[in-house]
């Protein structure tokens, strides 16, 4: 064991004596930190804005003054994803998909106004983050510095001194691969740091563990693979090439690849196309602004049977807000069904393209890190969800009042002078039909079911990289 | 007993024998040396007493013990001196022994150090100094302080006089006896005929990979007979 | 002469430099054949959306009596089909929308609805020529040219072929410009096989060739810079991949957060929510208060603001057209911003020729932010045309008849 160390801390001096290597240090735990520092502050910001654009769009709906209880309906309100506190470590999709909602009668809107669309196109790496940083570029750094890490001892013929001294080739492994690991751990740091930050404003500790765990596994299975290289190679030219391969197949054709295939495999028809085809479903349920269309019309006779009348003016209720009530619930049936349908195969799709993460650890370590920081398509459906929840809450509370409260003759005959049309406002206190909304990613637990195929992917590279390292490290000969 | 035993070695490096059963012995206290030229397999048993290569047939023992039975075993009785021998570039000289002899296992302080490196006349100046800023002679002087330091009952050298100048061939030449004298087994590589007779109890001519004889220093004589290892060195090369 | 021939001999046996090349070629096929694909399936969307479209304006005919009731319920499909070069670099189309579902309601309210595709897609990116040539081509470049002279350096033959050479450095340049035009002709040979395909015009495949000449030149150059430093070729390679990371990555990510710094632009919820706001509140503001901020935009219609107590659709039409009006400020400083941001990011691309070659290839493709922004103008004269048509219809009482719908406009489709 004591070799082994002797060997690691060897090592970590020739990283610091070395210029190109303390260099590259330098830099990368720079890029690091100054990354890290960014993206904290611009998710941190993001979070305190849009809590605070909740909170104004909540108090205006409850100000809103006394009026018919349809024109809330169609007044609508907003509802803002609030980025999760790791988010400062990974925003995922955060600046891809909208983060607002309008949530209105009788329509599901998209989420609006992703970041994406207002920021300047550079070639496609300028949203770095810190994420993308481990995720991408770490890895070049262990490559610069490790590649090296036996073949060097072998071009330079200070291998065969090593073992004269009877280290075996194991205890050399080992040794080079506790230095390069413990380079890894020490660049875990920002990380870690941003975790603990993130776990004080309300992260699940459990979370952030696993995000720290997901990237040391994940560092591990660079930091066997560059060791496994340096050992096999027969050049330092040729150990640097095959990494360099290797990171640009990983980190930037697979997971391409892998969105390719996933999008023409399995198409999502576009927002407009369901729009349109759902048109004539939407149709069928009927306009319930109009409650003497011919499809209310079987609601209209059940409710007269109902209550033994022949008028629905003698109704004790407002046939009005029935029907209004009757087909929000049909069409939210029918935009339910869907959007389940385009929410599963969106999954369905990133399933798929995530399944190439047994070819690309990148991409694992990517899908698993958006899956703990609660900022994947998961957390994004079900804000979706959650956002449609509130939707159909408070416009079928509106519709309550409208069937409850409001008198029948009122209501139709609510256009004929400014005092009938009075007659139709209900008091503002019934807004508050709206609850108070604040998004929250799924529980701690869930995530890390989430993240436990990436992890598990990861795993399979470790173990597999480990083994074929073990075979390589007995063979080690000058 | 040997301390170092070639039994009948044959030795192949990519499909070519490179060592034709090859057989000599040497017992604690003696000097031996290993006289070719180029391609004629001095390296390679050297290489063989230290497990790097493995014999197809035949075997090489150290201490009574077969290599490839105990391959860390024999590393740990044998200091070796490769050819050309290079150190870390990066490292002074103090670091370089430091960190060698402790993957070796062996203890040292400072002062044990100095000493290595007085016997072997490395100017205390450059002592600090990183080694990449060395001549090739000062280089090979801390490689031999090295073996030195490690204390092992036997020292394998390959070609340890390189790059040295004739004075320093000269107290390297002594610093074997007196190493020898003290108890140490000693085998030397070389293509110097006339260094190799002044230093050795015995030398071995090898050709192609055979042994093709053997010169032994008479009892009461200092060195062995420079002309006749010349005529059969001389005879081979032609 | 012979020089070139036994250099092009030398490259046809070093396996690792033909490994390069092999995967330029691959990288280039794949960017480029699943850019066709893409753009054809963009356009297949297309057609079928404005089949679809035009069947949905079918049943709509007829449906309903009142040009109210007429404006309402019709949507109309706006669109930005792809360019024929498009394939070769994606660009805004991946995050930016393409295609617009509007009536004629408050167009504030419609215009910034995204029909994305998955988002962890667009988190990847797309694989596209344009990321090919201008973020993979320099890495092959650095591992075909980074041990040029260092491998001989260390082999020792360094001073042997200087000295050999007739004059001193000129199997360098040699060997350089074969590898250098190899790769450029693995990386634009697909490209031009794609544009014979689909027809691309000569003028832009020229373009984008030189871009893709120009932007290799660049690197050929660093390479030839860091080569004289005479390192060896780890300390190279790892020197020219940092360069890499720097002006592919870092500087872009730079310019992003000091661009966005520079040019603020309005929330873009912002917009929405005092569109919004302003066209509910109108609900309970006097009708007056509608009309007279209309009738200052179009006071051709001050006779017909007559508005009575019961729900009139010109009254309703009135304040949705006012919503835009009063969002107009934050509207037209949220589109300035963006086109601010856009030139701004395009000077400072100069200091990342990667960037600056994505950029060049998709304003060839049509694919730019500008683009982009040209076709949200697009949407927004044709909305303006929409209203134009139907507020004769609305303010004068008009029947609904056949003909009259005939006149409607229709999305003016612009070939690219």
């Amino acid at each position: 064991m004591s070799r082994i160390l002797t060997i690691a801390h060897a090592e970590w001096r020739l990283w610091l004596r070395s210029r190109l290597a303390f260099g590259a240090l330098l830099i990368t735990a720079l890029l690091l930190t100054s990354t890290s520092v960014v993206t904290a502050l611009r998710m941190s910001e993001a979070h305190h804005a849009r809590i605070h654009q909740q909170a104004v769009a909540e108090a205006t709906f409850l100000s809103q003054p006394d009026r018919h209880p349809h024109r809330m309906v169609h007044y609508g309100h907003y509802v803002f994803r609030v980025p999760p506190p790791l988010s400062v470590i990974d925003p995922g999709v955060d600046s891809v998909t909208g983060q607002s909602m309008f949530l209105e009668g009788h329509r599901q809107n998209t989420a609006m106004f992703a970041d994406a669309r207002a920021s300047a196109e550079l070639g496609g790496f300028e949203d770095l983050t810190t994420a993308l940083a481990y995720q991408l570029f770490l890895p070049l750094l262990l490559i610069a510095i490790g590649h090296g890490l036996i073949i060097r001892e072998r071009e330079e013929t200070t291998l065969v001194p090593l073992l004269a001294q009877g280290v075996t080739g194991t205890e050399l492994y080992a040794g080079k691969g506790i230095a390069l690991v413990g380079l890894s751990l020490a660049l875990l740091l920002p990380l870690a740091v941003m975790c603990a930050v993130a776990v004080g404003r309300g992260a699940a500790p459990l979370a952030s563990a696993g995000v720290i765990g997901l990237y040391a596994l994940y560092l591990l299975v660079w930091c066997s693979l560059i060791l496994l290289v340096s050992s096999v190679a027969r050049s330092r030219s040729l150990a640097l090439g095959i990494l360099a391969l290797v990171w640009l197949g990983t980190a930037l054709i697979i997971p391409r690849i892998g969105v390719e295939s996933a999008s023409s495999l399995i198409p999502v028809p576009g927002k407009i196309e369901t729009d349109l085809n759902m048109q004539a479903e939407l149709r069928a349920v009927g306009d319930g602004h109009n409650a003497s269309a011919p499809e209310f019309r079987q609601l209209q006779a059940d409710l007269l049977a109902q209550y033994d009348v022949t008028r629905v003016e003698d109704l004790p209720v407002n046939f009005r807000g029935v029907v209004a009530r009757a087909a929000e619930a049909d069409l939210t049936e029918v935009m339910n069904r869907h959007a389940e349908e385009r929410m599963a195969l969106e999954a369905g799709q990133a399933r798929f393209a995530a399944s190439f993460g047994w070819l690309s650890p990148v991409l694992a370590v990517a899908a698993g890190s958006r899956a703990l920081s609660g900022t994947d398509l998961a957390t994004h459906h079900r804000f979706l969800r959650e956002a449609e929840v509130v939707r159909f809450d408070f416009v079928q509370g509106l519709n309550r009042v409208h069937v409850e409260q409001l008198a029948y003759g009122d209501d139709i005959n609510r256009n004929i002078d400014a005092e009938a049309s009075k007659r139709t406002r209900m008091s503002a206190e019934n807004w508050n039909v709206l609850d108070e909304f604040t998004f929250r990613p799924a529980a701690a637990t869930e995530r890390l079911a989430r993240a436990s195929t990436p992890a598990a992917m990861l795993f399979a590279w470790l173990l597999m990289l480990a083994a074929i390292g073990a075979l390589a490290a007995r063979r080690v000969q000058p | 007993m040997p301390v170092l035993n070639a039994k009948a070695l044959t030795v192949e490096r990519s499909g070519q024998q490179v060592l034709k059963d090859v057989s000599f012995s040497m017992q604690q206290g003696q000097v031996h040396a290993l006289l070719g030229g180029n391609g004629a397999g001095k390296s390679t048993t050297l290489l063989t007493f230290l497990g790097f290569l493995t014999p197809v047939s035949g075997s090489a023992h150290v201490q009574g013990r077969a290599v490839s039975e105990n391959v860390s075993a024999a590393r740990q009785a044998i200091a070796y001196l490769p050819e050309a021998a290079t150190l870390y570039g990066h490292l002074n000289a103090y670091e370089n022994l430091r960190y060698f002899l402790s993957l070796a296992k062996t203890d040292t302080d400072r002062r044990a150090l100095d000493a290595a490196l007085d016997r072997v006349a490395l100017q205390a100046e450059a002592r600090e100094m990183r080694m990449q800023t060395y001549s090739k002679g000062m280089r090979q002087k801390v490689a031999i302080a090295m073996a030195i330091l490690r204390e092992t009952p036997i020292l394998l050298l390959d070609e340890p006089t390189a790059g040295l100048d004739p004075a320093a061939i000269d107290d390297f030449n002594r610093l074997v006896r007196d190493l020898a004298e003290a108890g140490r087994t000693v085998l030397l590589v070389t293509h110097d005929v006339y260094g190799a007779c002044h230093v050795a109890d015995r030398i071995h001519l090898l050709h192609k990979g055979e042994l093709v004889g053997s010169f032994d220093r008479p009892s009461g004589m200092d060195r062995i007979d420079t002309e006749a290892v010349h005529a059969a060195f001389a005879a081979h090369a032609a | 002469m012979t020089g070139s021939f036994r250099e092009l001999r030398f490259l046809a046996k070093d396996r690792a430099a033909l490994l390069w090349l092999g995967i330029a070629v691959l990288v280039a096929g794949l960017s480029v054949f699943l850019g066709l694909r893409e753009v054809a399936a963009q356009r297949t969307v297309l057609n079928e959306l404005i089949e679809v479209d035009r069947a949905e304006r079918d049943v709509l005919r007829g449906l309903h009596q009142d040009w109210g009731d007429v404006a309402y319920y019709t949507f109309h499909l706006t669109h930005d089909s792809p360019s024929d070069f498009a394939f070769a670099a994606l660009g805004q189309r991946d995050t930016s929308p393409w295609k617009h579902h509007i009536r004629a309601l408050a167009l504030e309210g419609q215009i910034y609805e995204t029909d994305a595709e998955n988002p962890d897609f667009a988190l990847i990116g797309r694989f596209d020529f344009a990321f090919a040539a201008s973020m993979l081509a320099p890495l092959l470049l650095i591992l075909l040219l980074h041990d040029l002279r260092s491998r001989e350096r260390a082999a020792g033959r360094y001073e042997l072929l200087g000295a050999t050479a007739a004059s001193r450095g000129s199997p360098w340049f040699v060997r350089a410009v074969l590898r250098v035009g190899a790769l450029t002709l693995c990386l634009l040979v697909p490209l031009w096989a794609a544009g014979l395909l689909v027809g691309t015009g000569a003028a832009k495949l020229a373009l984008a060739s030189l871009v893709v000449a120009l932007h290799i030149g660049f690197w050929w150059g660093f390479c030839a810079f860091v080569d004289r430093f005479g390192w060896s070729s780890p300390v190279n390679l790892t020197a020219l991949i940092g360069a890499w990371l720097a002006l592919a990555v870092v500087v872009p990510a730079a310019i992003e957060s000091s661009v966005e710094t520079a040019v603020p632009v309005p929330e873009g919820g912002e917009v929405m929510l005092t569109q919004r706001e302003a066209v509910n509140d109108a609900w309970d503001l006097p009708k007056s208060a509608t009309m007279e901020p209309f009738v200052e935009r179009h006071p051709e219609w001050a006779d017909y603001t007559q508005v009575g107590q019961s729900f009139e659709w010109k009254w309703y039409y009135a304040f949705q057209q006012v919503g835009d009006q009063i969002v107009e400020p934050l509207s037209r400083a949220y589109r300035e911003g963006r086109i601010r941001r856009d030139r701004l990011a395009g000077t400072l691309a100069w200091l990342a020729p990667p960037a600056l070659s994505t950029r060049a290839l998709q304003a060839i493709a049509g694919t730019s932010m500008a683009d982009s922004l040209a076709y949200e103008q697009r949407v927004r004269d044709f909305h303006a045309a929409l209203r134009g048509y139907y507020y004769p219809r609305l303010f004068r009482d008009e029947v609904v008849s056949d003909a009259s719908l005939g006149q409607r406009p229709e999305f003016p489709v612009v070939g690219k």
